[in-house]
């Protein structure tokens, strides 16, 4: 049914007041305030509609599109499965290759090797190509405060990671890290760090940042990656890039330190073979990217380029903690940014709203899951649960179900508000015994008078979070079983 | 700090906790159609190749012989009015005789090998010069295995970049060039390099040779 009622927009202090919005800002203060952003609206629709253009385009066009997809999440649940094998496996074949292997609990734990071999190395350029399990961690503002003695120079190298570098932002999208930012945004900033003022053309502006970049690729000490994939069987390291920053940082410098992730292996080098394929067609609309690059330990014998020193840390960071759980899938994730792109309420808000390193949908289920519903309590509420990310996800997890678990979860531990978990337990007594339902609906019937305009009910105290956004009917005038016994 | 043997038997631990095993429902987007597109036969690799490297702003050459290939090479160290080109090592590119010619036009030749100041020589080249191991139709990727005389520098960091391979290395998908590294001992590092370095950060404005090479040469021998 087509609806008439223009949705009514009460601003923050309305809802605090009473007592629907939470003091500290939360998703739906900085949501609200990006939904009023015209630029930022029109960046995002730029990036995530060309991105989805090219996906659909390059999945559609995959005559294997679906059985990859189910080869991709089967792949993933048989590692989950035997994680410790597959990571005690990876360790092995790196360790047999030269490399070193670290396992760390958390990000205290990368932090505090990456600084001590930084020591030891009397590294002073750490050349960084954009990771996320390092931005999860805040690696490098941690380092230059834990090893503040060292004074060391940490240069993120792909283009739109170092602009948000400089601009001391974080990434807003998995794929796309400064896509909120438009061009006379990072002329400013780039300016900020040149002798002169910066022509706002693309082109001059990538050639200042090439040249800059340059330099520390020749220069750097160690550098720095994430990994896409990582093979079990080899000790390969996967990483995709399209500038080439994480070919740079893996050829000049000579140490190279990969943070991973646990969930990032996968058992066999074919198996690649599912995922590159997926990665590139769903994140960027690319049969490939430019670099796919795979590392297995430092270089060969005989070798004039390449780390001489290899390291690899497995990061668990609370991932383990979702394993032989119901939100087990959410391991699953490939970091395509795909759901992002997809999502209604990520195109409205963009990913600095989420509050997190991990916006979107996966942001949105992972979040809470690593750092505690407590840190992200209105995430799981960020999603209409249209589903259009369970539906675009390239590995099928099933996000916008693990959303619902989540909202359930808080619940089950008390944390949804004294009001509604009253009125909810109402509900339940009523629909449960006849008695109460009869009387109920009388009672109601006669509550609803006041608000019912138009066939529907508008600004009852207690429902308006509900009822000015959306259709709520009011209880007719005479129930089913009344009509029934009067011989309808 | 972790200690291996405990860090993986907590995992090990979770993994057997619950034994989760969620229900998929089938999804209907996924689910193959009646439309959906058949199982495409490359018929010509080396022509879908040069299609596909092309698309991406590469340049794709098929010559007859490498002497049509070495001529290829010294026009382009002439069109980019070249310096100093900088190659691999190895045995086809000596084939290639390429050296001589090039230097009599006065492009210095630099090869990868233990050269005080090497990766200077490379940041400063004008051309890096290479061969292939296997090339992908499907994609119009180059698959560089790098070695002794296989500088991974070659290929990054000049501006211009010249691969040079057999007509007959041109896989046609994906898969098959994986499936050649599936048994066997890994190269420290294998490339699949496609294409012109790129980036769309700003704007989602095409930026072309970003920190690799922007202008990439690919020539299909016989």
């Amino acid at each position: 049914m087509e609806t008439s009622k223009p949705a009514r927009r009460r601003d923050t202090e309305d809802r605090r007041r009473e007592g629907l919005e939470s003091k500290v800002e939360g998703f739906n203060e900085r949501g609200r305030k990006a939904v009023r952003d015209r630029k930022l609206h029109d960046s995002i629709s730029l990036f995530t509609n060309k991105t989805l253009t090219g996906r659909n385009a390059q999945l559609g066009a995959h005559p294997d599109a679906p059985e990859l997809r189910e080869r991709a999440y089967r792949t993933k649940q048989e590692t989950m499965a035997n994680l410790d094998y597959y990571l005690s496996q990876m360790a092995d074949a790196i360790e047999e290759r030269g490399g070193n292997v670290f396992f760390a609990d958390d990000g205290e734990d990368v932090v505090r090797y990456v600084g001590d071999l930084a020591r030891r190395c009397g590294a002073k350029i750490l050349a960084k190509s954009k990771s996320m399990a390092t931005e999860e961690i805040e690696l490098n503002h941690r380092l230059e405060e834990d090893y503040a003695d060292l004074g060391l120079e940490i240069v993120e190298t792909d283009l739109g990671e170092w602009i948000a570098q400089l601009a001391g932002e974080t990434p807003s999208h998995i794929v796309g890290p400064i896509l909120h930012m438009n061009k006379e945004r990072i002329t400013e900033i780039l300016s900020g760090v040149s002798d002169e003022d910066l022509p706002p053309d693309v082109e001059s502006l990538a050639a200042f940042a090439r040249k800059r970049l340059r330099e520390k690729f020749l220069n750097a000490d160690i550098g720095i990656t994430g990994a896409n994939f990582g093979v079990a069987e080899t000790g390969t390291i996967c990483t995709v890039t399209n500038e080439g920053n994480a070919r740079l940082v893996t050829s000049v410098p000579p140490v190279h330190v990969v943070v991973m992730g646990i969930e990032k292996v996968i058992p066999k080098f074919e198996d690649l073979s599912t995922f590159v394929q997926l990665l590139s067609r769903s994140g960027t609309g690319q049969k490939i990217t430019v670099y796919t690059n795979f590392i297995t330990g430092p270089r060969g014998e005989g070798e004039l380029d390449g780390a001489e020193e290899f390291h690899l840390i497995l990061m668990d960071n609370g991932r383990s903690k979702l394993l032989g759980t119901e939100y087990e899938e959410a391991l699953y994730c490939i970091r395509c940014g795909s759901c992002l792109n997809v999502c209604p309420v990520y195109r409205q808000t963009g990913g600095h709203a989420y509050g997190s390193t991990y916006s979107g949908p996966i942001g949105a289920v992972i979040t809470p899951l690593l750092k505690g519903d407590k840190e992200a309590k209105d995430l799981p509420y960020a999603s209409s649960l249209c589903g259009a990310c369970t539906e675009t996800c390239p590995v099928g997890i099933p996000l916008h179900d693990l959303l619902l678990k989540l909202r359930n979860r808080q619940v089950e531990e008390g944390m949804a508000g004294r009001a509604e978990s009253l009125m909810f337990k109402g509900f339940e007594r009523t629909m449960k015994s006849p008695v109460a339902y009869k009387a109920g609906a009388k009672v109601g019937r006669l509550m609803q008078k006041p608000f019912a305009k138009d066939g529907s009910i508008e600004g009852a105290p207690g429902i308006r979070g509900w009822t000015d956004f959306r259709e709520l009917a009011p209880l007719a005038e005479k129930s089913f079983r009344e009509l029934w016994k009067e011989g309808i | 700090m972790a200690d291996r043997t405990k860090f993986l038997e907590s995992i090990r631990h979770r993994t057997r906790r619950g034994r989760y095993k969620p229900t998929k429902s089938p999804d209907s987007v996924w689910t193959p159609g009646v439309d959906r597109p058949g199982r495409e036969e490359i018929e010509d690799p080396p022509a879908r190749f040069i299609e596909e490297l092309e698309a991406l702003g590469g340049h794709g050459e098929r010559a007859e012989s490498l002497e049509e290939a070495r001529d290829y090479v010294l026009d382009l160290a002439r069109e980019r009015e070249a310096e100093l080109l900088v190659r691999w090592d190895v045995g086809y590119l000596d084939e290639l005789a390429a050296d001589e010619p090039l230097r009599e036009a006065g492009v210095e030749v630099a090869l990868w090998r233990d050269l005080p100041g090497l990766r200077e020589i490379a940041a400063r080249a004008d051309i890096g010069l290479s061969t292939g191991t296997w090339a992908i139709a499907e994609t119009g990727s180059l698959v560089l295995e790098h070695g002794p005389g296989r500088g991974r520098s070659v290929t990054l960091l000049p501006p211009t970049y010249v691969a040079i391979l057999p007509a007959d290395r041109v896989l046609r998908a994906v898969p098959e060039a994986i499936q050649k590294y599936a048994r066997g001992t890994l190269p420290a590092n294998v490339c699949f390099h496609t294409g012109p370095s790129r980036s769309g950060d700003i704007e989602m404005s095409l930026v072309v040779g970003m920190h690799g090479p922007g202008d990439v040469h690919v020539i299909l021998i016989g």
